[in-house]
């Protein structure tokens, strides 16, 4: 019986699937964007918190479930929706670190936010882990809802 | 001083989550680069890193830093934590109300020559002034 290794996998084969990952969200492919993640891979997105009566909802969970869910939202709202990538820094393990802006025009509600045509851009950090296969297992990103809130001109923080 | 990124980042954050902000100092360059996003921080210098360390020990003096994860990629180390605390004292324009606060947060860090010399904190201010009772980004001191 024979057997054969996987091929090991750098730090640059890892930062390069994590920015195919935001060229396919600068080109609003939500499928392409999960396509590049693990059918099982966990997704967090730790600002996303959204108060009602008794229950609060938050961006734990999934890619295929919550996350696809919060792209696909969130280009609906902001159709001009972009991104700018400005640091990838990765190691052969599979993490990789992503300074990025998001930004975009809004037309429909957001949350509680209601449009009133104006645009944002809000510094990210996005923290990634891909697998030796090349796909991403994990996506946690943090960032500053106050800034996009005050782009927006919504000035209530609930 | 150890040239280890990993070892230095850990060295600052076990000082500062044990409150003390020199023993944290001494990891940073004094040429450091400090951004704060949700304080509208962008400036260079360790005299601009120490007020903010010291800004949130002075207005939660029972501050609890927890590393959840740290991400050594080369010179680069992200770190996640939660920070919780007690409002004590007035914190980035909110009055005191004795609220808590329990915070996810992402720090980035640069490590040259195991010196800290960019600190990148990401944090949602949204959710911070939600927890200690603010109802308006444009009325901060109102409750």
């Amino acid at each position: 019986m024979t057997a054969t290794l996987p091929a090991t996998r750098s730090a640059a084969d890892h930062a390069a699937v994590v920015t195919e990952f935001f060229d396919l969200y600068r080109v609003h492919d939500v499928h392409g964007m999960a396509d590049l993640c693990a059918i099982n891979a966990d997704f967090s997105y730790p600002p996303f918190e959204m108060w009602g009566k008794q229950r609060v909802l938050r961006a734990d969970g999934k890619v295929g479930t919550v996350g696809k869910t919060i792209w696909a939202g969130l280009i609906h709202s902001f159709p001009d929706l972009t991104n700018v990538v400005h640091t990838v820094n990765a190691n052969d393990d599979g993490d990789v670190v992503v300074q990025v802006d998001i930004g975009g025009t809004q037309q429909l509600p957001w949350g509680t936010v209601q449009p009133a045509g104006n645009a944002y851009a809000e510094p990210h950090l996005f923290l990634f882990r891909v697998g030796q296969d090349g796909l991403i297992t994990s996506i946690t990103g943090y960032w500053d809802n106050a800034g996009i809130c005050r782009q927006l001109g919504h000035a209530e923080v609930d | 001083m150890t040239a280890d990124p990993h070892r230095t980042v850990t060295g600052f954050l076990d000082a500062f989550a044990g409150h003390d902000i020199d023993a944290a100092m001494s990891f940073v360059d004094d040429d450091v680069q400090v951004t704060v996003h949700g304080l509208g921080v962008r400036d260079t210098g360790a005299a601009i890193l120490r007020p903010v360390l010291d800004d949130l020990l002075r207005a939660f003096p029972d501050l609890l830093v927890t590393v959840k994860r740290l991400l050594v990629t080369g010179d680069v180390v992200a770190a996640e934590l939660k920070v919780e605390g007690t409002q004590a004292d007035a914190y980035a324009g909110a009055i005191n109300q004795e609220k808590h606060i329990d915070l996810d947060e992402a720090w980035r860090f640069e490590v040259r020559g195991g010196r800290i010399t960019a600190v990148d904190a990401y944090w949602c201010q949204q959710q911070l002034y939600r927890r200690l009772g603010v109802k308006r980004f444009d009325q901060i001191a109102l409750v």
